[in-house]
């Protein structure tokens, strides 16, 4: 299985984590990957600041037009903020060939085309439709005994699409969970969003949707969380402090991607591969707990 | 509802013809699914709908300078849920960029941050972790941005140890000089509005 791997700006820094342990654990699945040379950011979500949407379009089409030059393989884009910009000019383009036109001509002042062909697709897609949960059961030597963790789903890696899971109701990162031999606890605020690329700057107001979403994962029995996203991620862990600080919680609960858990579970090592050592809230205690360590 | 209401096309023909997705608000309802969706709704001023129903009403100055149309999180909940299947979300980033484009900076921060943003993607084709957040309090001014950095200086110096900051500063992509021309041209091409 090979794919394209499109893992964007945050996943070589605040979000490194995702893509240290990404790959082993996906190597370990027989997934294969090549970097779309020379790729170039998303925009993420608050581009729209400083750009016209046209821009944002081709600035991603130029990212489609570099890997169809390449090869037919899809996208992967595990960062949900790269996935949705992707997926939503692909959309866009495939719907409205008009609109293809007017992105090809400015494709074309760099010397690009883009014809339409190639998929965008999540990381948890791959994972849950491509790989399969059995498949990753046989690859499991260290199972998650029953750890409860809360899946958190936030925005962007569900929706608007909904090419592989629920908007609403989704549940592809509970079963790849339980997969690990984790306990996926339900709770509802897993599609609240975080307060994604606008929390730094309106953090008066973002720091509650956190608080409300930790309190949700942690009455529902949740000892970790785990993410698919570098927003969430940062959003979830790297604010817990101030959210103490503001509603005198006691927040302090250890937020990993689910590909760290995999990486735990598939048994490679803690730090090269799972790279627990770049969390600033340690989960190493409980999930070596859970490993009966 | 208002009585006697008097719809004022002046704007919303404005809106129709420059705003990114402006044309999507003819079909809204006003039923104000988008407003029971949104995360930070109890933090506008003006919910989506309303703000679409003003547009009507020809309220130029309150849309523009209206604080909600800077606070969308990106969350597509609102674009899910609307039973006219209006991209609620597209329509308030249009609205923003058109507001910010005409110097309009109701969430001040939150504008020169995705301003810095795309500034950014424009000099270096990527984003630099680093550079940006102080840009973004410099922005401010040289006093708002030392009390900013020194008030985010715990969590950059916890990132840089627990190896999620890049040390070296971002370089620049090697089809930076295409890139900026397909960018140039979309500027062109694209809607979005010119300044007033």
């Amino acid at each position: 299985m090979k794919y394209f791997l499109y893992w964007g700006c945050s996943l070589e820094g605040t979000g490194a984590n995702f893509l240290v342990s990404l790959k082993p654990a996906c190597e370990a699945l027989a997934m294969e990957f090549e970097e779309i040379e020379d790729w170039n950011c998303c925009g993420a979500s608050v581009s729209y600041a400083g750009a016209n949407d046209l821009s944002i379009k081709v600035l991603n089409a130029r990212n489609l037009a570099l890997a169809e030059a390449k090869g037919s393989y899809d996208i992967v884009a595990p960062c949900s903020s790269c996935y949705i910009q992707m997926i939503k000019v692909n959309h866009e383009i495939q719907e409205d060939p008009e609109l293809l036109k007017q992105v090809n001509e400015c494709l074309a002042e760099g010397g690009l085309s883009y014809k339409g062909g190639i998929k965008v697709r999540h990381i948890q897609d791959v994972l849950y439709n491509d790989v399969g949960v059995d498949k990753i059961k046989e690859k499991v030597i260290k199972p998650l005994n029953g750890l409860k963790v809360a899946g958190y789903v936030g925005c962007q890696s569900v929706r608007p699409y909904g090419e592989y899971d629920s908007v609403d109701k989704p549940v592809v990162q509970d079963r790849l969970l339980e997969a690990l031999g984790a306990e996926a606890v339900p709770f509802p605020k897993k599609i609240r969003c975080c307060g994604s690329g606008i929390f730094l700057p309106e953090i008066d107001y973002c720091l509650e949707l956190v608080k409300d979403i930790l309190e949700d994962a942690i009455n529902h029995g949740a000892e970790l969380v785990s993410t698919v996203c570098p927003m969430c991620a940062m959003n979830l862990e790297m604010y817990q402090g101030r959210v103490n600080e503001k509603y005198g919680t006691d927040f302090d609960i250890p937020i990993v991607y689910l590909t760290q858990l995999m990486a735990v579970a598939f048994g490679l090592d803690m730090k090269k591969d799972a790279a627990l050592n770049y969390n600033i809230i340690p989960p190493e205690g409980i999930l070596q707990a859970a490993l009966g360590h | 509802m208002e009585k006697n209401v008097n719809y004022d096309p002046s704007f919303a023909q404005e809106v129709f013809e420059n705003v990114d997705a402006g044309e999507e608000i003819k079909m809204c309802m006003n039923c104000g699914v988008c407003a029971g969706s949104c995360p930070l709704r109890f933090n506008m001023d003006y919910p989506p709908r309303q703000i679409f129903q003003m547009i009507r009403l020809g309220k130029r100055e309150e849309v523009l300078n209206a604080k909600s149309i800077m606070l969308c999180t990106s969350c597509y909940t609102c674009k899910v849920r609307c039973p006219r299947s209006i991209p609620v979300i597209d329509v308030m980033h249009g609205l923003a960029h058109y507001a910010i484009k005409q110097g309009i900076l109701t969430r001040r921060d939150t504008a020169n941050f995705g301003r810095e943003f795309w500034n950014q993607v424009y000099r270096l084709g990527r984003i630099d972790e680093k550079d940006l957040p102080r840009r973004v309090f410099f922005a401010a001014g040289f006093i708002e941005g030392i009390k900013s950095t020194l008030k985010y200086l715990d969590m950059g110096l916890k990132l840089l140890l627990h190896r999620r900051m890049k040390l070296l500063p971002e370089r620049k992509i090697k089809g930076i000089q295409s890139l900026r021309k397909m960018l140039d041209k979309a500027e062109k091409m694209g809607k979005g509005g010119a300044a007033a």
